[in-house]
């Protein structure tokens, strides 16, 4: 029994939950956008965000109001996106695999990632036309290519699949290595790191766009198959037998949440953590079935991701700790905490 | 090269016209900049009104060469510094603010409200950088510039990332000071620094013009412990310069900028004398130069060169072998120890 449906049960908990979430993300956002190394007065936050979208029209200092408006807003929304996106997809390959350890990256895609990004910046591939992201994004989908032809080659099957995806991680590290140890300087290898270990620096306003309506497709396409994925749990045999096509269903699974991951790692590079642990965390809160799962898992990566990256950006004085180093610093003790208490409630 | 074609005489005779030359050019009279100035700037036009006022400098030769230009009155904040400052600048540094050793948040650099940021790398400023874009300055009015060494990161313009074709040179380092002098509207101090730069190099050319020894140098960066490859200067980097500049050359003959050697491979090629770098970093056991001096000369294998016999192990500053103004310093503290060896007459 979910702790939710215990405290208030039925539709209007739920609803209240969804209320709640909503409200919490905003002020996640807002905490995101207010906070920040440049002391900006809450009015003039207030101001440059109505200014630009065309409710008022206060003059403003041009640098507080694009350092609200096109760094810490565009970071924050897409920091709630990329948190939403990587839960939705760990909580998918979960139920897929049958594997409460799936994560995003099982599927190879950020090695995959890693070696289009190295291929760009050691290699010189595309010789400058090609952005780094592009390329990322390129080596994300090499690397799910190969895990699909190796799983279906060998027929399918959840412990198949996390295999071939093992075998792919392996396989595009290695690649990563050897052109990084023949091909690199140490500037290089420096930059590669650097980029590997994920930062929402580099995001603007376009990222957001983009990221957006990957995660919005993502999200109806994984909701649409809920009722499947719930199924999926009983096994194969058992989601057939209830009229699931289950082949069908999983590859169209996959592709969504190795497109989603492919674009969150390409952007912002990989960032751990999240789509591990934050579907175990909304399992403990709404329950195990997808129609309440999905939407928990989008609402609490959301805030989750926001929060941490606030405090990437102010532990460190004049410079930004890697993404990664803070969901798992801050994570592992709220999961302990849940892994605690689940014990407990069982 | 000019310089391998002539003879010992001659070669010494232009050399030490260049010096002259140098000296006499050094009270330099450049024309004031006439603003706007429109340079392009890593296949960017860039637009100036007026002299920066507020600039901030990105990365350790962005800002020594500020530095050099007199610019301290208008700077308001440098970052990322690999090693530390020039002593010579270090008065001059103090006046400006250190925003961080490492690659600064966006926000910190808008903070000191700069009018004009310089970058040496494009990790620090550019399409993919986690810093600073092009048009995150552009759009709020700040101009911008990169360091024009590094405008390809991209192996196929070969110039300071990947491997290098031909030997590197000060040339795009005297172009990006001249640039900012420009930029900053003095560009008399900026042909001064220049020329006092070439004075240097030919000295330096002159005062090993007399020897014919042709040593071989082995530059030793750093190794994450005895045990591993050593990361290596290449033959065509600012090593491979400072070799040619000193009537030598770069035992390693691969043009990886920074190859990674074994020992074995290091004791092949038997140099005449083993440069090891001094680091200000403190990541690695052997940054030290007194580790590397007493790996050498205790290894049962590596102490057995000729080399290490002879004493002919010298210390430089490690920012040396990095294509940077520094090359130059570095070039002539290895001089010094190479008369001292017996190897410069």
């Amino acid at each position: 029994m979910s702790f939710i449906s215990r405290k208030f049960g039925g539709q209007a908990g739920l609803g209240l939950l969804a209320l709640l979430s909503l409200l919490l993300l905003a002020l996640a956002i807002g905490a995101g956008v207010g906070t920040g190394e440049l002391p900006i007065p809450l009015d003039t936050t207030y101001f440059a965000i109505t200014n630009r979208l065309g409710w008022t029209a206060v003059p403003l200092d041009r640098i507080h109001e694009s350092v609200i408006w096109d760094y810490r807003l565009s970071r924050a929304l897409v920091a709630a996106c990329c948190g939403a996106g990587l839960a939705l997809c760990g909580a998918i390959l979960q139920s897929l695999l049958r594997n409460p350890l799936a994560e995003p990256y099982v599927l190879g895609v950020s090695a995959g990632a890693s070696t289009g990004a190295v291929s760009i910046i050691v290699l010189g591939l595309g010789a400058g036309t090609v952005t780094l992201s592009a390329g990322a994004f390129a080596g994300s989908l090499a690397a799910f290519l190969f895990v699909v032809l190796l799983a279906s080659g060998a027929r399918g099957g959840a412990d198949r699949t996390i295999l071939a995806g093992v075998a792919a991680s392996q396989l595009f590290n290695a690649l990563t290595s050897y052109i990084v140890s023949t091909s690199a300087n140490a500037q290089q290898a420096r930059d590669v790191m650097f980029w590997l270990l994920g930062s929402f620096g580099g995001v603007r306003w376009p990222e957001f766009q983009l990221v957006l309506v990957m995660v919005i497709l993502g999200f109806a396409i994984c909701l649409y198959y809920a009722r499947a994925l719930d199924a999926f749990a009983f096994g194969d045999d058992a989601a057939s037998s209830l009229g699931i096509s289950v082949s069908r269903v999983r590859v169209i699974l996959f592709a969504v949440t190795a497109m989603m991951t492919a674009t969150i790692v390409s952007m912002v590079g990989s960032i751990g953590f999240v789509g591990l642990v934050v579907p175990h965390a909304a399992r403990f809160i709404v329950g195990p079935l997808h129609m309440r799962l999905l939407p928990a898992c989008v609402a609490v990566g959301a805030i989750f991701m926001v929060l941490a990256d606030i405090v990437s950006r102010v532990i460190l004085p004049q410079q930004v700790l890697p993404i990664g180093v803070v969901t798992a610093l801050i994570g592992v003790p709220f999961f302990s905490v849940i892994l605690y208490r689940a014990k407990r409630a069982a | 090269m000019l310089a391998p074609l002539l003879s010992g005489r001659t070669r010494n005779f232009v050399a030490l016209g260049l010096v002259s030359l140098g000296l006499m050019s050094a009270p330099a009279f450049a024309a004031p900049t006439s603003y706007p100035l429109t340079l392009d700037n890593c296949g960017v036009e860039v637009t100036f009104d007026k002299a920066p006022e507020r600039a901030v400098a990105l990365g350790q030769n962005s800002a020594e060469i500020m530095l050099l230009l007199g610019l301290e009155d208008r700077m308001v904040g440098t970052a990322f510094w690999p090693s530390k400052v020039l002593p010579e600048l270090a008065e001059a540094n103090e006046k400006v603010k250190l925003l961080t050793v490492e690659s600064p948040s966006l926000e910190a650099i808008l903070a000191e409200r700069p009018d004009f940021v310089a970058a040496q790398l494009p990790i620090l400023l550019g399409p993919d950088s986690k810093v600073a874009k092009r048009e995150d300055l552009s759009n709020l009015d700040i101009g911008n510039y990169l360091s024009p060494g590094v405008c390809g990161t991209r192996q196929d313009t070969g110039d300071a990332y990947g491997s290098r074709e031909s030997l590197w040179n000060m040339d795009l380092l005297y172009q990006e000071i001249d640039e900012l002098s420009q930029i900053f509207d003095v560009a008399d101090r900026g042909q001064e620094v220049i020329a006092q730069f070439k004075a240097r190099e030919a000295a330096l050319r002159a005062r090993v013009a007399g020897s014919d020894t042709d040593p071989s140098f082995v530059f030793w960066f750093s190794s994450p412990s005895p045990q591993d490859d050593a990361y290596l200067g290449g033959k065509n980097g600012a090593s491979g310069f400072i070799a040619d500049l000193l009537g030598g050359h770069n035992a390693i003959t691969t043009e990886a900028e920074w190859p990674t050697v074994s020992w074995e491979g290091i004791v092949a090629t038997n140099p005449t004398v083993i440069v090891i770098a001094s680091l200000d970093r403190d990541r690695w056991e052997l940054d030290k130069p007194e580790a590397k001096r007493a790996f050498l000369t205790s290894d049962p294998v590596v102490s057995q060169l000729e080399a290490v016999k002879q004493g002919h192990i010298a210390v430089m500053d490690g920012q040396a072998m990095n294509p940077t103004i520094r090359t130059i310093y570095g070039a002539e503290q290895l001089a010094d120890q190479l008369e001292a060896f017996g190897l410069i007459k």
